[in-house]
């Protein structure tokens, strides 16, 4: 008696999850077919922007509300950049089109303004969200001005706080190619007690350096030190492996060029640049992936490398202005 | 067939008496005084305002009754001892559980229709006398037919809840099952953000959960097209249908599991 | 002909305790056979395992071990629920419904179509004596009148078998005997009535044969003549005397005045009485009853529970 009611009991469960799995079937099935609507400027609208207006509603819970609102803004992030992860990397939107909100990220200050609004104190989501917002389309909101006025905003709220001023001058360094305001904001990041010695260093070279790939390497090295974020480090990691592959480049490139004077002829595959003793074998980029020649003699990045796109030096742009 | 039936109906019955269907009254209410005042300050935007406050509220009244009310479906009759006398009747146990849902699901209906009817008149009346060219502006007509497919979704959503509330009152208390239902409720709605974590977390175990969460847990999202049916978007017929198939099998489930749960309790 | 009810070896045990420390054993190894068309009762003090027993029997709870039949099908059959009738102890119904329509409820749940349902529900609230209250909400009905209701929707289907638990509680000595009335109705109509009882004169009143249940357990049972079968342990003789009073012998016990010249005397077995009453007679008294002493299912049932507690004491 008792085996029989087991048993019907081990049915009804199998019967319960075969019912669970098709549940999950059909939902998939309609996924497929009818994907999630592009809403412009993402799923949730958000109705109050004001944040003030949601710090007095959400009143004694503001710490929670602003844990909330920090989790929608990483959703919101992730999910655009998703949503994204098919287009190619294209360079930053020319200047003009920087006053126009892209169609994705549209909500991402808001989302990070009232965050701060509820917690003024909460530093990640200043850190993050600048990085967020500076970041280039498609992988960020490529909005270097938002950035800083998000850090600004951490400052007013809590002026001992370094760590601001210092990603202000990243942002504007890394992402605007703006030296001299880089450089300022270095020198004020300094000038708070406590900040570490180097900043001061840091401040001086990125001005007379320029956007050499040395303050560039120095720069993410201490991201690389200063931050218990994993993600932030890993990025630090990849940007570093970045720099490399560029001194890695501009070393191959040389020899290359040397070995082409001396023989006379161009070279454009590997197999007889390794035949003749230049390098050892192919040469493989910090990642893992070989570099690739081109018909003309030039190396370049692979587009299979995880490293791919490399970054555009600061450099390069200020030459060009 | 007869005795769950018989159920369902004093089921709804009870919630007659317990003066539930009297949320109606407060719902005109919202929905009269809010179009009145609307009228007032605003205009055009009124019927789009009217549109999304009805759905919310039709909404949030539908949840509040499959909540409360399937909390207690079963554990009122067994913390009452009524089940001693109903037990022993030529049924299966299973046909209470059953009878018990079914009871809801017609007060939820019939508290939707009446709710519906009432959404329309007001969307009438705000919508009379303005001019038939400012009308063909709009995103979508005052008398969108398509606000019955929102209708419509709420409703399938509400009968999920529902099973989930009526779930829990098999083993649980009222509270811990009100909590238990509303939990579920609001992660259901955030269950599209768990898709998004592989975006912004690193660790491949975490991420291997959230997925597995998200196809387990209902997701509740899907239902709400109250922003696109207001906005005038179409809502595909197979969407429609693909959703109410996925609520249906939900539902069917957590039914099973409270018929296995019930079926096999001592009624000390 | 199959019993009406039978156990064998029927066990219940609870776990008691949050993290299931020991069991706790409500019913052990009960063995119990009703006969159809027989009045049995069931007795036993608070916490002896009587509303265990019947509520395994409705299959409210499970067993543990044994089983169970009524009606010589094992439990649950759906077609047996459909001949016998439950009243549950302490019964509460539904707070917003009429005792009329609690049993048009109960009623469509036997699969009645609605004119017989009015038909049974009217026939059993005037058996009952509650026909007046038949619109009246139950959340407004007096203990004793729930109890009624109580009986009436165990009586809906015209049961072949009832199960009364505490068919008594609650109601005042004009109610206890309209349901005395009622169970001997039941029985003439050949109907089985199993019922559990403080009550012991009920009992007695009504039974053809009792079981006792002490902690669980199966104390005693059988016919009420062979339960009581102890000899009687003397006799009670009340005499009229127009003067004097009975000489007190020997032989005599006690001696009682009741008032009005009459007197009782308790006399032992031995010697018989018959020497006794010749001798009163000739001293002038007129003989009003003769009744053998024998001890009372009181008597019995407490002398069975102490004896064992006393067991479970020394063990």
């Amino acid at each position: 008696m008792a085996e029989r009611r087991l048993a019907g009991l081990f049915g009804a469960l199998a019967f319960a999850g075969a019912l669970l799995a098709g549940a999950i079937e059909v939902q998939a099935a309609r996924e497929r077919a009818y994907p999630a609507p592009e809403v412009p400027g993402g799923e949730d609208a958000v109705y109050i922007t004001s944040g003030t207006a949601v710090r007095r509603l959400t009143g004694a819970y503001n710490a929670l509300a602003a844990d909330i609102y920090w989790i929608r803004a990483i959703q919101y992030y992730g999910g655009a950049r998703r949503r994204l992860a098919g287009s190619p990397a294209g360079p930053a939107p020319p200047p003009g089109l920087a006053a126009v909100e892209p169609k994705e990220f549209g909500q991402l200050y808001t989302l990070l303004d009232i965050t701060t609004s509820l917690d003024p104190a909460f530093t990640i989501a200043y850190r993050f969200g600048a990085v967020f917002l500076g970041e280039a389309y498609p992988a960020g909101a490529g909005r270097v001005d938002l950035a800083v006025k998000l850090l600004e905003k951490g400052i007013a709220a809590r002026p001992d706080k370094w760590e601001y001023m210092e990603d202000a001058g990243f942002v504007y360094y890394w992402y605007a190619h703006d030296l001299r305001q880089a450089a300022a904001w270095f020198d004020k990041a300094a000038a708070v007690p406590g900040a570490p010695v180097w900043l001061k260093a840091l401040a001086a070279t990125t001005l007379v350096r320029g956007g050499d790939r040395q303050s560039s390497r120095t720069m993410w090295a201490a991201i690389l030190q200063s931050s218990e974020i994993p993600w932030l480090r890993s990025t630090a990691e990849r940007s570093l492996m970045q720099l490399r592959a560029l001194d890695e480049m501009e070393a191959i490139q040389s020899r290359l060029d040397a070995f082409a004077r001396q023989t006379g002829t161009p070279l454009d595959d590997w197999t007889g640049v390794v035949r003749a003793r230049v390098f050892p074998g192919t040469p493989v980029d910090p990642g893992g992936t070989p570099y690739e020649l081109t018909r003309d003699g030039q190396v370049r990045l692979s587009q299979s490398s995880k490293l791919f796109p490399l970054p555009v030096e600061p450099e390069r742009s200020a030459a060009s202005r | 067939m007869k005795a769950t039936a018989a159920i369902a109906i004093n089921v709804f019955r009870e919630s007659v008496r317990d003066k539930v269907l009297y949320n109606l009254v407060l719902f005109a209410i919202l929905m009269i005084g809010a179009s009145y005042i609307l009228g007032q300050l605003t205009a055009g935007q009124d019927v789009k305002i009217i549109k999304d406050l009805g759905l919310s509220a039709m909404s949030v009244f539908g949840l509040f009754i499959a909540v409360f009310i399937g909390i207690g479906l079963v554990s009122k009759e067994v913390e009452r001892r009524s089940v001693y006398s109903l037990l022993p009747k030529p049924i299966h146990r299973y046909q209470l559980v059953l009878g018990k849902y079914a009871g809801l699901a017609l007060t939820l209906f019939v508290n939707m229709t009446i709710m519906t009817l009432a959404f329309y008149a007001v969307l009438f009346y705000t919508a009379w006398g303005i001019d038939p060219v400012v009308q063909r502006a709009w995103d979508a007509p005052a008398l969108d037919p398509a606000l019955l497919k929102a209708v419509g979704l709420i409703l399938i959503e509400l009968l999920l809840v529902t099973a989930i509330a009526l779930f829990f009152s098999t083993f649980s208390t009222p509270i811990l099952s009100a909590a238990m239902a509303f939990g579920l409720f609001i992660v259901g709605h955030f269950s599209t953000d768990l898709r998004n974590f592989d975006q912004v977390v690193d660790s491949p175990a975490a991420i291997r959960l959230a997925r597995g969460l998200y196809w387990v847990l209902p997701n509740l999202g899907q239902f709400d097209v109250k922003t696109q049916v207001v906005h005038g978007q179409p809502v595909p017929a197979g969407y429609v249908a693909l959703t109410a198939g996925y609520a249906a099998l939900y539902t069917a489930m957590l039914l099973t599991l409270a018929v296995v749960v019930f079926s096999r309790r001592d009624f000390k | 002909m199959s019993a009406a009810l039978a156990t064998f070896d029927l066990t219940k045990d609870y776990s008691i305790g949050f993290w299931r420390k020991r069991p706790y054993r409500a019913l052990d190894r009960l063995t119990l056979e009703v006969r159809q068309g027989e009045v049995f009762g069931f007795l036993g003090p608070n916490g002896a395992g009587k509303t265990t027993t019947m509520k395994l029997l409705m299959q409210l709870v499970f067993p543990t071990g044994g089983r169970a039949e009524i009606l010589g099908r094992p439990l649950g059959d759906l077609a047996v629920k459909r001949r016998i009738g439950y009243l549950p102890e302490n019964p509460y119904f539904y707070d917003y419904l009429t005792a009329e329509e609690l049993l048009m409820y109960f009623g469509a749940l036997f699969g009645y179509d609605a004119a017989d349902r009015r038909r049974r529900a009217g026939r059993l609230l005037d058996q009952l004596g509650i026909a007046g209250e038949r619109r009246l909400q139950l959340r407004k009905f007096s203990k004793g009148m729930l109890q009624r209701v109580g009986i009436a929707q165990a009586l809906l289907n015209d049961p072949d078998v009832v199960i009364f638990d505490e068919p008594m509680s609650g109601l005042d000595p004009l109610g206890r005997r309209d349901v005395r009335a009622l169970i001997l109705g039941l029985r003439d109509r050949g109907c089985t009535v199993f019922f559990s009882s403080h009550v012991l004169s009920d009992a007695e009143a009504l039974c053809s044969r009792v079981a006792i249940l002490a902690r669980g357990r199966l104390v005693a049972s059988g016919g009420l003549d062979e339960m009581l079968a102890f000899e009687a342990s003397g006799w009670e003789l009340v005499v009229a005397m127009a003067r004097g009073t009975p000489s007190v012998g020997p032989g005599i016990r006690r001696i009682v005045p009741i008032g009005g010249g009459r007197y009782s005397l308790e006399l032992p077995l031995d010697p018989p009485p018959e020497r006794l009453l010749g001798e009163l007679a000739a001293a002038g008294a007129k003989l009003i009853s003769l009744n053998p002493i024998r001890p009372t299912l009181e008597d019995l049932f407490v002398e069975q529970v102490t004896s064992q507690a006393a067991q479970a004491g020394r063990l």
